[in-house]
């Protein structure tokens, strides 16, 4: 199936994305540069030193002040947004939970990866219609260099959609790991997007600190599925992990349950905290809910969309 | 509150695997979920603040812990320490006498409603809360001390059934052979050796008890009732055959301390026919003597009229605490027609004999004078036998001459050969009779008819044999009493007698003047009789069976009169007599308590009955333990089965 319908892109073609600070670029590309440059746009004056260029200077003050100025403009450059997917095996998770046996190829549209990849089809579709220079990569331990990008340009669209359709979730992600080695390797700094539901027995606290400390601005978009908040569960249980297969013995009752929730949301709440700490957007989503919905409205009540 | 075996409690210790096995074996679903990151912290978070957080709420649990801490307490045999009047193995000896009839002890111990407890129902709930306070491993013995002592209950500890058998004791009407009862509490006593140490005998008793009564082992206890002495009694009721008729004799016994002036009613055949007042002093006696009684009468009664029978303006008449001395019966029988002819030249041993008989009417005849027209019983003919032999019962003695006509029986030749070889000891008629030392001259050789009794016979031929007529009964004493030492002898007046009885018609044989209740009585058998019913003071009809052995009628347990009836094949009466059972027992009537009983050389208190001795006891409880136990089992069950269907249920939504 298709990650997204042409409705809903030619929706997200008035998107753009939104960067709270302004970055350096590479190349001439349709936003603000923290450089002064070429374009039309004023930006400020300055002292005339020795050897700027006397094309810079505003006559028009030379001569009402007879102190040369030099006009300085925008610069207009490319952005580097880059969407991280956590492809590990917790993200292949649906609304249902299989008992003892492993499901197959169930595609619901509560699962996580699916809405993972849709919102990444999405965001990279704004990012690459707004010119911006785009990098997915899926994120894997091992450590597996699946990325899309970099690339700009709206023609970059089908390749992108087709190249996250052939992705797959599996195996466990050390968070931790992958965010440290993409602030290492990621190139530019620019609008990172990382979404994941953040199951990661190591942690990801020090991979957003890392990439935070590149220079990166920092989106989370934490997906959950609907019975990940609302556990079916009850009984004398042996839960076994989908990633590790490592069991947690666990007697789920009414009290448990509702411990569970406290603790999920005491969660939550610890990550929007450590995201705030490191000025990162947090975005905490569960797949029950409409995807457009938080493409169009959700994302851009946060920021993360103009 | 302790425990007989403590040691049991280590069995506490499965609870230990109990707790393991149910920490590893818990059967667990296994569930697929996507991480189990937060289910980590959230157990960790949780069994750090409590380890044994995921044993909570585990209902099954907790049921099995109940269960095997009840199991364990009961196998640990808890007990309580009570105050029991007796433990260990104890005999309750429960007079159950007619003074235990005696209505004197003090309110508030009525049992059943009953309006007038009795001592013996004072004694009967002593001996409840003696049962009441055994312990399961104390084991105890009732007897019921009567004429009979009867075992109600063995060497048990069934208190169940120990107080069925208290309820269904019952005071009898006799005096307590207390010999016999201390004979069965030594053999119940010896039997519970092992516990000879704890052994205890519990006497519950007025106090009448003999003087001289054999050692008891063991701790012997007496606990006493009743507290009166306020008792009228009938002593002694009798007739006779006077000059003018049967009269009455009477004699009244007041045991208490105040005089009494009782009126007494004489009732014949269940008809009252006269009223007697009578003055007895205190502590004294005074007798009655009744003439004018109806000659045709069989059964005399006499009564104490107790007060609420007279009209209210006459209180001199009382109302005493045993009434069953209060009633008498006393049976005429009317002279008997024990009329013996005695044929004879003159035979002073068998004159004697003969009339040392109370029921014989003895006439003696010459043998050259005619017999006379009117019939006797029996005829008695000494040697001679002349002209012909009347019909009716006959004793020849020594017979000389030829028999007459229509005579069966042959008299031959002398012979000497008498030495005493064969004698019929079994047979009543020579019951106490010893022949062993007696020698004969010469004897005569008579035959003895067909279907005769030879009861001693000599070589040479029958010394003495019996035979049934249908003229009547036949006795020959093949030998003169001249020629022989039996006369001289202890052995001729029981064998006279015994041959009257035999001879005579119903004759000597009658009941005794009265019975005491329980004695066994024998019955005189009429020879045609093929069935005896007795019929009971209480309308009760027993039937004794003819047989070999003499009637023996023991069913006397009431006071009163019973009517005997002998009847034939075909169910015709043959005759009806009647005997009376009467107290007449001064150590029963007597009831005054007394403070301390003889028991071989020691001389044992009384306990006061509202405040027996009280000892330490130990009341167990484990079978509630053990019951509570099996509850909480099927609780356990029925929460499996619960439980599991409910987890089922879950499953079908996971």
């Amino acid at each position: 199936m298709a990650l997204l319908d042409t409705a809903f892109l030619a929706k997200l073609d008035r998107l753009s994305l939104v960067a709270r600070r302004v970055r350096a670029g590479q190349t001439a590309g349709e936003r603000r540069s923290t450089k002064r440059g070429t374009s039309v746009e004023f930006a400020d004056y300055r002292d005339y030193v020795q050897g700027d260029d006397l094309r810079r200077v505003d006559w028009n003050i030379y001569a009402r002040l007879e102190r040369p100025f030099v006009k300085l403009l925008e610069e207009e450059e490319d952005m580097a947004v880059h969407v991280l997917l956590d492809g590990s095996g917790s993200m292949d998770w649906g609304g249902e939970s299989a008992i003892g046996n492993r499901r197959l190829h169930r595609v619901s549209d509560l699962d996580k990866w699916l809405y993972a990849r849709r919102l990444a089809a999405a965001l990279g579709y704004v990012a690459l219609t707004s010119g911006d220079r785009l990098t997915v990569a899926n994120r894997q331990s091992p450590i597996s260099n699946l990325r899309f990008g970099p690339a700009r340009g709206r023609g970059h669209a089908l390749r992108l959609f087709e190249w996250l359709e052939s992705l797959d979730a599996a195996g466990t992600t050390d968070l931790n790991a992958v965010l440290r080695a993409y602030a290492v390797s990621g190139g530019r700094a620019g609008l990172v997007v990382l979404i994941s539901d953040l199951f990661s027995p190591p942690g990801y606290v020090e991979g957003l600190t890392a990439l935070a400390a590149r220079g990166h601005e920092v989106a989370v978009i934490h997906v959950l599925s609907p019975d990940e908040v609302e556990p079916p569960l009850g009984g004398d249980l042996r839960l076994l992990d989908v990633e590790t297969g490592g069991p947690q013995e666990v007697t789920i009752d009414g009290g448990m349950r509702a411990l569970y929730h406290r603790r999920l949301e005491a969660w939550r709440d610890e990550i929007r905290a450590t995201c705030r700490a490191r000025d990162a957007h947090y975005v905490p989503l569960v797949t029950d809910t409409p995807f457009d919905r938080v493409v169009l409205y959700d994302l851009r009540r946060v920021g993360l969309v103009k | 509150m302790g425990f007989l075996t403590p040691f049991a409690l280590a069995f506490a210790a499965l609870g230990i695997p109990i707790l393991i096995l149910y920490m590893l074996k818990l059967r667990r679903r296994d569930v697929l979920v996507s991480s189990t990151l937060l289910w980590q912290r959230l157990l960790r978070d949780r069994e750090a603040n409590a380890p044994w957080q995921r044993l909570r709420r585990n209902l099954l649990l907790f049921l099995q812990l109940a269960i095997l801490v009840l199991l364990t307490l009961a196998l640990a045999r808890p007990f309580i320490p009570t105050s029991v009047v007796a433990s260990g193995s104890v005999v309750i000896l429960l007079d159950a006498s007619a003074s235990m009839q005696a209505t004197d002890v003090a309110d508030g111990t009525s049992v059943d409603g009953m309006s007038a407890p009795t001592r013996f129902a004072a004694a009967v709930q002593a001996a409840r809360e003696i049962v009441d306070g055994l312990t399961p491993g104390d084991a105890a013995t009732i007897v019921a001390v009567g004429p009979q002592p009867l075992v109600l209950a063995s060497a048990t500890s069934d208190r169940a059934l120990l107080r069925r058998a208290l309820d269904e004791a019952a005071p009898s009407d006799g005096a307590a052979d207390w010999e016999a009862a201390f004979a069965l509490a030594s053999a119940s006593l010896a039997g519970s050796a092992a516990g000879s140490m704890d052994s205890k005998t519990v006497i519950i008793s007025d106090g009448a008890l003999p003087e001289a009564l054999p050692p008891l082992g063991g701790e012997v206890r007496f606990v006493g009732v009743g507290g009166g002495s306020d008792n009228l009694a009938i002593a002694a009721l009798a007739t006779r055959e006077g000059d003018a008729g049967p009269q009455a004799f009477l004699r009244l016994v007041n045991y208490s301390d105040v005089d009494a002036e009782p009126l007494i009613e004489f009732s014949a055949d269940g008809t009252l026919f006269d009223a007697r007042r009578l003055s007895v002093p205190a502590r004294g006696s005074a007798d009655l003597t009744l003439a004018d009684l109806p000659y045709d009468m069989q059964v005399l009664g006499a009564r104490l009229v107790a007060e609420d029978d007279l009209p209210l303006d006459d209180t001199s008449s009382r109302d005493d605490a045993l009434s069953i001395d209060n009633v008498a019966w006393a049976v005429h029988t009317p002279p008997v027609s024990g009329r013996v002819l005695l044929i004879s030249e003159g035979n002073l041993f068998l004159e004697r004999a003969l009339g040392a008989l109370s029921s014989v009417e003895l006439a003696r005849l010459s043998p050259d004078q005619p017999l006379p027209a009117e019939p006797y019983d029996l005829y008695v003919y000494d040697r001679v036998v002349t002209g012909t032999l009347p019909t009716g019962n006959l004793w020849l003695i020594g017979p000389s001459s030829p028999a007459s006509d229509g005579f069966s029986v042959d008299i031959g030749g002398v012979f000497t050969a008498t030495a005493i070889t064969d004698v019929a000891v079994q047979d009543p008629l020579l019951r106490y009779v010893d022949l062993s030392n007696v020698h004969v001259l010469q004897a005569r050789r008579v035959e003895p008819p067909p279907g005769a009794r030879v009861l001693v016979a000599a070589r040479g031929g029958p010394l003495l044999f019996v035979a049934e007529r249908p003229e009547g009964r036949l006795a020959v004493l093949t030998f003169d009493l001249h020629d022989s030492d039996l006369p001289l002898q202890i052995a001729f007046p029981i064998l006279t007698s015994n041959l009257a009885d035999w001879l005579l018609p119903q004759g000597a044989a009658r009941f005794p003047a009265t019975v005491h209740p329980g004695e066994p009585v024998l019955i005189p058998l009429d020879p045609e009789a093929t069935g005896i019913f007795v019929t009971a003071p209480d309308g009760e009809r027993h039937s004794i069976r003819v047989g070999e052995q003499a009637p023996v009628f023991v069913a006397t347990d009431r006071v009163g009169a019973y009517l005997v009836e002998q009847a034939n094949q075909a169910g015709d009466v043959l005759q009806s007599t009647a005997f009376a059972v009467n107290l007449f027992d001064e150590a029963e009537s007597d009831i005054a308590p007394r403070e301390t009983v003889m028991v071989g050389r020691a001389e044992v208190a009384e306990e006061p009955l509202a405040e027996p001795k009280q000892e330490e006891g130990r009341r167990e409880f484990w079978p509630w333990l053990a019951g509570a136990a099996l509850c909480v089992f099927a609780v356990e069950w029925w929460a499996y089965h619960v439980g599991t269907r409910r987890l089922g249920d879950k499953g079908k939504i996971g």
